[in-house]
């Protein structure tokens, strides 16, 4: 079972994915609402998987995961984004994203991409 | 919607009681099954290929049936077959009032002509509120002026809407404003080559019926919590609309935001009532410019 971080400025979305996951054994070890909070919390925690929201506040989740992968390399990203972010998707691919996910959560599609990686 | 749409009229009306009409659609969910339920019993599609549908449709703007004939499942054929088998929903809605004897077949069209004189529509207008096909049905609620963008921007919300909240949802006249006051509001806007808007918004507590039911928890307030909710769907919307306008134009969604207390919102804003679960709560777009705050 995985060790997870959350970045999501919407505290719903974190709410449905952190229930999602717990019901299916994984731990959450923390929440983060915007990029910044999110590389501050990726330090301290070291989680086996971080989950990014794209469109956040302050720091976005693309500008999140370069300073996640500037401290790990190895770091599991999964970007999660509503549909019509194609293009930063891609980009995030590139930037060394492992795996995307769209909302609304589908829970047999997130877990799925979770025991992948 | 079209139960909805005219139910609401007969309550109004004294035609029907609310005891009634509550009969009336509980005759009606005893019969309407789902598309992917009639093609599985019809040995059309297995299980597997209707739930991928239905996953894909949580990402794409598109109906069950053209999802399925894209990936091969159905013809064009078995859909049109699979929506006969399914029903209109305005003969059904007939059919349970006289079934349940509240009102005859004669009543009901007279009725329906008092609406449509109500309401300022035309014969054309009848025929698209009885195919039952909401794509057809919200135009006539919008004023005139609307430009295409817009419409297309209205219908995904509201196909998202009949999917994801309420598959009863059933709208109001829309009308344009320059500004309305609001008291609490759940908003995303789109930067780009077209900038637009989306909010929503009541006088009350109604918007929780979107809130609860789009975050699958029961909120007691309009709050942060509720809000959030509110704005995480309108946010799935669009990017529903950004991914189907994706290749005409560039298109940029910003965070969505939300605010407890009351605003003025100024521009060239389209208002259209909306009822979720029968609570009106306002849909509120503006689309070439943002809605201002």
């Amino acid at each position: 079972m995985a060790r997870i971080l959350i970045v999501d400025d919407s505290r719903t979305s974190r709410k449905i994915l952190r229930g999602l996951l717990e019901e299916s054994g994984h731990e959450v070890v923390a929440e983060a609402e915007n990029g910044e909070d999110g590389v501050e919390k990726y330090k301290e925690f070291k989680p086996d998987v971080t989950t990014l929201d794209i469109t956040m506040p302050v720091m976005d989740g693309l500008q999140a995961l370069s300073k996640i992968k500037e401290f790990d390399s190895g770091a599991k990203v999964i970007m999660v984004t509503a549909a019509g972010q194609q293009n930063k998707m891609v980009e995030a691919i590139k930037n060394g994203a492992s795996e995307f996910v769209t909302k609304p959560f589908e829970k047999e599609n997130i877990l799925k991409i979770i025991e992948k990686m | 919607m079209i139960s909805r749409l005219l139910g609401s009229y007969l309550l109004k009306e004294g035609k029907l009681t609310a005891e009634q009409l509550e009969t009336v659609y509980e005759t009606m969910r005893k019969v309407r099954v789902k598309l992917g339920i009639i093609a599985i019993s019809e040995k059309m599609m297995t299980t597997e290929q209707s739930d991928e549908v239905n996953r894909l449709q949580a990402i794409v703007d598109k109906r069950f049936g053209d999802i399925a004939v894209e990936k091969g499942y159905l013809t064009n054929e078995q859909v049109t077959r699979l929506l006969g088998l399914q029903g209109n929903q305005y003969l059904s809605f007939v059919q349970s009032i006289v079934d349940n004897e509240f009102m005859d077949v004669k009543d009901i069209e007279e009725a329906l002509l008092d609406y449509k004189n109500s309401n300022g529509f035309t014969a054309t207008d009848i025929e698209a509120l009885k195919s039952g096909d909401s794509d057809r049905i919200v135009p006539i609620f919008l004023p005139q002026n609307t430009v295409e963008y817009q419409l297309d921007y209205v219908l995904i919300c509201i196909r998202t809407l009949i999917r994801l909240i309420d598959a009863d949802v059933y709208i109001g006249k829309g009308y344009f404003t320059d500004y309305l006051d609001v008291n609490y509001y759940a908003m995303q806007s789109l930067d780009g080559d077209n900038k637009a808007s989306m909010a929503f918004t009541a006088e009350g507590k109604e918007i929780l019926a979107l809130a609860d039911a789009f975050a699958g928890e029961k909120f007691d307030n309009v709050d942060a919590d509720s809000l959030d909710s509110a704005a995480e769907f309108i946010n799935c919307v669009n990017g529903l609309f950004a991914t189907n306008v994706s290749s005409k134009f560039a298109i940029d969604m910003l965070p969505p935001e939300y605010c407890e207390t009351s605003a003025k919102f100024t521009g060239k804003i389209l208002v259209l009532p909306l009822y979720i679960q029968g609570k009106e709560v306002k849909l509120i777009t503006s689309f070439g410019d943002f809605i201002n705050k």
